[in-house]
């Protein structure tokens, strides 16, 4: 589903990722995780060109990413993509949050997409707030409404940068509860993250990253209790 | 002290038609100048570089120059150099209009500019248009933002329109004029004037605190 090839990023002269190349299969959930300023985040915007590559190429269900600069917000379409400070719109209702995009970019009339958005809605359980406006809501809601706007537009695929890191500890819960009922219907799910518990249990595969190096991949299980870099194994005694 | 209202009484109805006379252009130079104004703005933050430097050179001259000059320069010289007999409301309009958008321009410029990066951030992501975004999710929340600066410009312009009276409109600035030379009496319609001017600034000032608090309902 997702191909990239030796994507290489710098920001003037400052090399954030360099000869990064992986590929994601359909319904697979990975995780990036690393220290701050490895260039997760960098990767994760890459992936639907908010952020644009210096060079490499990037392929989302077989079409070139950066190739196809006029036609990327039909491509951004099927990628969902979840911040960490949720940027909801706040002039709008949770309700018109989730219905505006599929409205106004895929032309869905508004009954259709007023019923979709309440059935997502029940299932992030924030169903009697959808004539709130998101100033009113808990970070950990807010969050919630963030992924049912991501999900309005029926995506193929999942973004999620750093879903959990601006919440109170004790809403990461509610969110990171979401985000496993998704992964276990299929979605295909890309995941920058802190959380490493979410990591060893829902991923299928960990990507390490380390000063814009993938240093290492792996299947969480194999990579929590036996990393094979040296960085790897230092990263993890510093954080589990 | 030697005042008496009294004697511009047979002259309140003439002043009066004033109101309108001023409202009309004035309303029509504020459309104006806030349609091309975001045009300019959305060209001063758009990535088209020829719009860019025309936007910015276009902000220079007009914020550059006096106002008055403006409006001398549209209302003499347009039909020295094209025949065209162009009456004083539309050089009015004109001048105002023109005028008013390169400040507003800068004013809806800081606006977009001040609303969270992350707002377009999430709109592209969701794959939504670039015209759609900037009308639907950036500028509601940039004029939010910056109403009460548009105000100040709009309250500005009403004010200022009194300079229309050097090219003869007879708006209500001109009547008091007219009205004084007739009486040899200029205090008291002058002061009559004034009055009527402030009593439509605050009637703007009133307009704008509807439209905040209803922008603010989202808080």
């Amino acid at each position: 589903m997702i191909k990239v090839q030796n994507l290489y990023k710098k920001f003037g002269t400052n090399e954030v990722l360099s000869d990064i190349s992986t590929t994601v299969a359909k319904g697979e959930v990975v995780s990036i995780i690393g220290p701050s300023g490895s260039g997760k985040s960098t990767f994760l915007r890459c992936l639907n060109l908010l952020e644009v590559p210096t060079s490499g190429s990037i392929e989302i269900n077989g079409k070139n990413l950066t190739a196809s600069k006029k036609t990327i917000h039909k491509i951004r379409q099927q990628i969902g993509m979840v911040f960490q400070h949720f940027h909801l719109f706040p002039h709008l209702t949770v309700l018109e949050n989730l219905t505006y995009a599929p409205m106004k970019a895929k032309g869905v009339k508004k009954t259709e997409a007023e019923m979709k958005a309440r059935l997502l809605l029940e299932r992030v359980g924030l169903s009697e707030k959808e004539k709130a406006y998101p100033n009113s809501l808990s970070g950990g809601q807010k969050q919630r409404v963030a992924i049912a706007r991501a999900l309005a537009m029926e995506p193929e695929l999942m973004l999620f940068d750093e879903p959990t890191s601006a919440l109170d500890p004790e809403m990461v819960k509610e969110v990171l509860d979401v985000m496993k009922d998704l992964a276990k219907s299929g979605m295909t799910m890309v995941v920058v993250t802190h959380e490493m518990g979410f990591a060893r249990e829902v991923a299928d595969r960990v990507l390490f990253l380390d000063h814009g190096v993938l240093v290492e991949e792996g299947q969480p299980v194999e990579f929590f209790s036996n990393p094979k870099t040296e960085r790897a194994k230092d990263f993890l005694d510093k954080v589990l | 002290m030697n005042l008496d209202f009294s004697q511009i009484v047979p002259y309140i109805p003439f002043m009066l038609e004033g109101i309108w006379v001023t409202l009309k252009f004035v309303f029509f130079a504020i459309i104006l100048g806030s349609i091309l104004g975001t045009l300019l703005a959305l060209f001063k933050i758009g990535s088209i570089k020829p719009l860019r430097w025309f936007a910015d050179a276009y902000t220079s001259v007009f914020r550059g120059t006096p106002l008055i000059l403006q409006l001398m320069i549209i209302y003499y010289s347009i039909p020295q150099l094209t025949g065209y007999d162009i009456s004083p409301f539309l050089s009015a309009i004109l001048a105002f209009g023109l005028n008013s958008s390169a400040y507003i321009s800068e004013i809806i410029r800081a606006g977009i500019q001040a609303v969270d990066k992350g707002q377009m951030e999430a709109a592209q992501a969701l794959g939504v248009p670039y015209r759609a975004m900037m009308k639907d999710i950036i500028l509601p929340q940039a004029l939010k933002n910056i109403l009460p600066a548009l105000m100040n410009e709009f309250i500005t312009l009403t004010k200022e329109s009194a300079i229309v009276s050097t090219i003869g409109y007879l708006d209500l600035m001109r009547r008091a004029q007219v009205v004084g030379a007739d009486l040899f009496r200029n205090f008291e319609p002058l002061l009559f004037v004034g009055v009527i001017y402030w009593c439509l600034v605050m009637g703007l000032t009133m307009i704008g605190r509807v439209f905040e608090r209803r922008l603010k309902q989202s808080d």
